[in-house]
């Protein structure tokens, strides 16, 4: 089902963000591509049960929450590092080969109407280039949202035997009266034997719908682990996905989300094993509380080559309110009998017993069920190895809670 | 109840209907007529409401899509309901039958000479013939339940003799034929099946035995089984057998609607054993009723390919479910099944257990669906499947959908996929077992945990037929 | 009388540039003897159980090992049997097959297996040890006979299945069972538990011990067998291999770095492997002597001698 392309687009504004940036012919063509096929491409999938549809991304009226040309965003990325760290449009003086060798070689633009959106109008975003044998320094990116609409394109690359670690804080700015709408694609290429970690945080404002789609491709022995942190936003879209394409490659997803209010999350984590002895590790935690709900879904796919694969995947979700609604679909697809695969999910509330214990030992109950939310979330962030990252995760928790 | 009315009930049961787009390619169902419908109506000689009904689902039939947007679906783009509509004419007798045992093919007679079923029973499960010594156990079954208020009989003889209640049970509460395509092409074509009936607080011991039903009156291809377990009632019905049913259709639509009522216990147990060009496309579904209990025990070793869900609404409070079910899939065999479960109020339960097996290209897939509605508090549910998997030509899914409005509730969902491991293999050959004995094995202690909790007539029966499954194709 | 006569065996891991393990071993072991095999860490003791039971992950790169037999081994054969059936290669047999002559390997590390009971296991080796006889020992005619019986009629009702097969009737076989169990001072619950699955270490070598007395082989080949178990465990499990040899005649290759089970089970011959080979053998006091001296005086004499 195609959903009608907003009137405030066509070839000219997409020319005219083009050419502001003095970005080279082949970016355009392949922004004035996107923009064409938008008419044929249908949103992502959603998971439909009989009468039941878990997310609905259909309403959304981007006629009123896509203003291409205004789109504004204060962003600050870390300079003491190894890697090269760049806007995204900046880069493309220096960077372009290897720019245009890479963009759109993990995650096809027209892959379905909001990654066509995205890249056709995008306006921010980052390179990250780590060189054969690099080490790097952590990379920070700070962004804050400014306008109705943002679109940003992310694009990492390492070498051989390099290693990065990534991290990513999304929130809101100057204020906006209305709706909002932010879109923000990550593609990360991991050479051969080089380890990348791509953590995120997004607390935008509650007024915002956020479309993110997150895919990396490693080659032989690459590691990508990602985090996705999500607490903001009215509804999230999150896709996290990893194509296990080289022998021996890593993969972990380790996602938590914190839903209070009407707030939405659709998150869903994706591994295909392609090649043999590839490994992968799925850990979400979320809590939900007031009306707010959660979509999971968790994909293994193991494919016919894939010899002697390992994969694992876990989802618990805690409800902390009556009126919250949890759904998820852990699915394993296996097509090679050489494989060890798992995968489990529960959804419970806060243990009355635990709390009673709490209670019992003078803690009042807000603060023990507090102290129960964070320790839900203690497995999450134990596979957070770099500090600020966690602080700042857990600090969000924290407030939250308050 | 008016037909009006009925219209009505099975409308505003949008809860479960497949709200997909309308695709044109199975508009005009050539043969699948008002006629025809008509034409079985009166063959029946049923009442009014009856034909009412039929052609009511046929309208519902025809504005419905094929389901073919579900993730990993088997294709069910070769089931050819066209050529299905003139056999469905009741001036046709052969429904679901060979003419010849002779015409049976080899591997189906083998397989009934492995299990050791003897000539006549052969010819009566094949659905050739009549089979007089099995009437007569039937006739002293009868005898006996009757004194008790049990009703057990055909379901055209149900509609005849118990009108009033089959009216008011008949595809109306439990499976509507706006349910999904198939119920809907059933309920305008159905034919055969059983009617059980069990008053309040009797208990039926001996397991109620379709199989034996089956030499009677042969086992057609739209069988309509409806069961009633008034309050306190307990019951066992075993549907077919392990003897592969084999047939000139290939496709099988049966429904079944089971009413659990108040502490009343019904267990269900299938072993599907169709031939290996059969579409098995069947909707099960019960009711059950303040702490009755359902079981549904569900073999699926035959057919071509099968979508089947047994669901359980659990609509009073402390009502309960269990569900086991084992698949195993061979060569060109597509087994999806799996379970729903909709706890609709406080304090239910359920349990659903999955094997399965996917061996020489086949492919198996649990598909599932627990749904916990607001309010149904305390209410708890655990799913846990397995697989196994023999090469990488063959496929294994798991695909559960979790639905979880309330948050007073306990829910574990856990899967695994495991391979025959050389070493264990090695280990048994070393005790002296050839290399398909070892891998079977393997397979009967991996569905042992399920194997032990069922109806030892049914355990045996499975196990046999998992065995003759494995025998020979393993390399 | 059955001998188990290994001829310069050479082996290697069974995959492109494998390690080679065993680079010519020879040994033989008679029905009714003890032998005890001994050596360090990664010398191929292991390895030779293995390649003896034909393990898949170890390819044989040169030597034979055959089994000779006679006619008391072949008593329960109806056939006629021909001169060449008293000896086998078992390199060229399936593991089941050398099994079913009468080959059993004692594992270091048993597999567990969920669901299968042990005596559901065990009926079902010990049925399928007579079926691979019959057929190891018949010819092709008399083959095409027997599948022609199979077909005949039925025997019992559909919803019953026929009646087992198994040369061993339910009754004679839980006889028996009791019997090994009560000399192996194991607990009969054992026999309704999953194969191996939970098994203490201790349990499962006693396990293994159970198994080789129900299967009655020729020879048995016992693989660390005494690793792992506390004293009177091992008093057990050290009855339980003496009557196998005191009782059924079986020739037994026990593998071990240990004296202590010596002690109980007293062998008629020690060997000593080093890297891959028997450098030594001789009676239960080489035995006593390595247990003082150590290997490296194993190493020093053979190398000194060489």
């Amino acid at each position: 089902m195609s959903v009608q392309v907003p009137a405030s687009i066509s070839a000219e504004t997409v020319e005219r963000i083009a050419e502001e940036r003095d970005e080279p012919e082949w970016l355009l063509e392949t922004r004035l591509a996107a923009l064409e096929a938008l008419e044929d491409l249908d949103l992502p999938d959603v998971i439909q049960t009989p009468g039941n549809r878990w997310t609905d991304l259909e309403s959304l009226d981007f006629e009123s929450l896509v203003d291409p040309l205004n789109q504004a965003d204060a962003t600050e990325r870390s300079e003491d590092t190894d890697a090269v760290v760049l806007p995204f449009t900046e880069a493309l003086e220096e960077y372009g080969d290897l720019i245009e060798a890479n963009f759109g070689s993990v995650l096809d633009p027209q892959e379905n109407y909001l990654t066509a959106l995205s890249v056709a109008l995008f306006t921010t975003g980052t390179f990250v280039y780590v060189p054969e044998g690099v080490d790097a320094e952590d990379v920070t990116v700070r962004a804050e949202m400014n306008s109705r609409s943002l679109f940003s394109q992310t694009l990492v690359v390492t070498e051989e035997s390099s290693s990065v670690t990534i991290l990513e804080g999304i929130e809101t700015g100057d204020d906006v009266e209305g709706e909002r709408y932010f879109s923000n694609l990550v593609e990360v290429a991991a050479g051969e034997n080089s380890h990348v970690q791509f953590g995120s945080l997004q607390n935008l404002d509650e007024e915002t719908y956020t479309y993110a789609l997150k895919r990396g491709v490693t080659d032989t022995y690459a590691t990508i682990n990602w985090i996705e942190g999500n607490l903001g936003s009215r509804l999230t879209r999150s896709d996290i996905e990893t194509d296990l394409d080289g022998d021996g490659s890593e993969s972990q997803i380790v996602g938590a989300f914190f839903g209070h209010e009407d707030q939405h999350f659709d998150i869903n984590a994706r591994v295909w094993h392609r090649a043999e002895n590839t490994t992968a590790d799925l850990v979400t935690r979320g809590v939900l509380d007031d009306e707010a709900r959660s979509v999971y879904e968790g994909v293994q796919d193991v494919g016919q080559d894939a010899w002697n694969t390992s994969s694992y995947q876990r989802e618990n979700t805690l409800m902390l309110s009556d009126d919250a609604e949890a759904d998820a679909s852990p699915k394993l697809i296996i097509h090679n009998h050489d494989t060890e695969a798992s995968h489990s999910a529960t959804v419970g509330q806060v243990d009355a017993e635990d709390l009673f214990y709490m209670e019992s030992r003078t803690i009042d109950p807000i603060t023990a069920r507090n102290m129960l939310v964070e320790g839900f979330f203690v497995p999450v962030l134990e596979e957070i190895a770099v500090d600020e990252f966690r602080e700042d995760l857990e600090a969000l928790v924290g407030e939250r809670l308050r | 109840m008016s037909s009006e009315d009925h219209i009505k009930e099975t409308d505003t049961e949008a809860r479960f209907e497949f709200k997909k787009e309308q695709k044109s390619a199975f508009q005009t169902e050539k043969g699948l007529t008002e006629e025809t419908i008509r034409l079985i109506s009166e063959d029946k000689d049923e009442p009014e409401w009856m034909l009412e009904r039929r052609l009511r689902a046929l309208e519902q039939y025809k504005a419905m899509p094929m389901p073919t947007d579900w993730p990993g679906q088997p294709d069910l783009s070769e089931v050819e309901i066209d050529e299905i509509v003139p056999y469905i004419r009741p001036d046709i007798e052969t429904r679901g039958g060979a003419e010849n045992w002779d015409d049976l093919p080899e591997e189906i007679q083998d397989t009934f000479d492995k299990l050791g079923i003897p000539e006549a029973e052969k010819k009566a499960l094949s659905g050739v013939g009549a089979q007089y010594e099995s009437e007569i156990v039937y006739q002293n079954m009868q005898e006996q339940w009757e004194e008790k208020g049990v009703i057990f009989c055909d379901m055209d003889k149900a509609v005849q003799e118990h009108e009033e209640i089959v009216k008011e049970h008949f595809m109306t509460k439990c499976v509507p034929p706006s349910d999904n395509k198939f119920a809907a092409l059933h309920g305008a074509i159905w034919s055969g099946g059983s009617f059980v009936y069990v008053p309040e607080d009797v208990t039926v011991n001996m397991p109620v035995q379709a199989y034996f039903r089956m030499n009677s009156e042969g086992m057609g291809q739209f069988e309509h089984t409806l069961i009633i377990a008034e309050e306190g009632s307990e019951m066992h019905y075993i549907e077919g057998c392990s003897a592969p049913k084999y047939s000139a259709f290939n496709l099988h639509s049966g429904g079944v609607e089971v009413f659990v009522g108040e502490d009343a216990h019904v267990q269900y147990s299938t072993v599907q054993n169709w031939s290996k060009n059969t579409y098995n496309l069947n909707t099960k579904r019960a009711i059950v009723e303040e702490n009755g209990r359902m079981e549904w025990i569900s073999g699926s070793m035959g057919s071509k390919a099968t979508m089947l869900y047994p669901s359980t609404i659990l609509k009073g409070r402390g009502a309960s479910d269990n569900h086991i079910t084992i698949a195993m899939a061979g060569e060109g065999q597509d087994i999806d099944t799996g379970a729903k479960v909709y706890h609709n109020a406080p304090e239910t339960k359920s349990t659903i257990e999955s094997k399965s097996i996917a061996k020489d290209g086949g492919r198996t897939n649990y598909r599932g669906l627990v749904h916990i509605a607001d309010g149904a508090e305390n209410s708890s549910t655990a799913v846990e499947c397995d697989a196994l998997m023999f090469d990488n030509e063959s496929t294994s899914d798991t695909m559960p959908y979790m639905e979880i409005n309330e948050s007073k509730v306990d829910v574990a969902h856990e899967a695994t996929v495991g391979k025959i491991g050389d070493e264990d293999i090695f280990y048994l050959q070393s005790r002296g077992l050839d290399d398909d004995d070892a891998k079977q094995m393997i397979v009967s202690g991996f569905i042992e945990p399920i194997t032990e909790e069922l109806p030892i007539e049914y355990a045996v029966e499975l196990n046999r037929l998992v065995e003759l499954e494995m025998e020979g194709s393993l390399g | 009388m059955a001998t188990l006569e290994i001829n310069d065996l050479h082996a290697r891991v069974a995959e492109e540039d494998g390690e080679r393990i065993l680079r010519g071993v020879d040994l033989t072991v008679e029905s009714g003897e003890i032998h005890a095999l001994m050596g360090p860490n990664g010398s191929g003791k292991s390895t030779t159980a293995k390649v003896i039971a034909g393990h898949p992950a170890y390819e044989v790169t040169d030597g034979e090992i055959l089994l000779h037999l006679d006619e008391a081994d072949v008593a329960d054969i109806d056939e006629d049997i021909d001169e060449a059936d008293y000896t086998w290669n078992l390199l060229e047999l399936e593991p089941n097959e050398r099994a079913a002559l009468g080959i059993f390997l004692g594992f270091q590390y048993p597999a567990e297996i969920e669901g299968v009971t042990m005596t559901n296991f065990l009926r079902q080796a010990i049925n399928a040890k007579h079926e691979e006889r019959e057929e190891l020992f018949e010819d092709e005619e008399a083959e095409a006979d027997a599948d022609e019986d199979e077909d005949a009629g039925y025997d019992s009702s559909p919803m019953e299945g026929p009646t087992d097969e198994g040369e061993i009737g339910v009754a004679e076989f839980q006889q028996l069972l009791s019997e090994k169990m009560e000399l192996l001072d194991m607990d009969e619950k054992f026999m309704q538990r999953y194969l191996n699955a939970g098994f203490s270490g201790g349990e499962k070598k006693q396990n293994e011990v159970l198994q080789a007395a129900m299967l009655e082989p020729a020879v048995a080949v016992l693989d660390e067998i005494d690793s792992g178990l506390d004293i009177d465990r091992l008093q057990d499990v050290a009855k339980g291999i003496n009557a196998l040899r005191d009782e059924q005649g079986t020739g037994v290759l026990q593998i071990t770095h240990y004296q202590r089970i010596l002690d109980y089970v007293e062998p008629d011959h020690v060997h000593i492997m080093l890297d891959g080979e028997v450098v030594k053998s001789g009676d239960a006091e080489l035995a006593e002597q390595l247990e003082d001296k150590g290997y490296d005086w194993v190493r020093e004499e053979v190398y000194e001698a060489a």
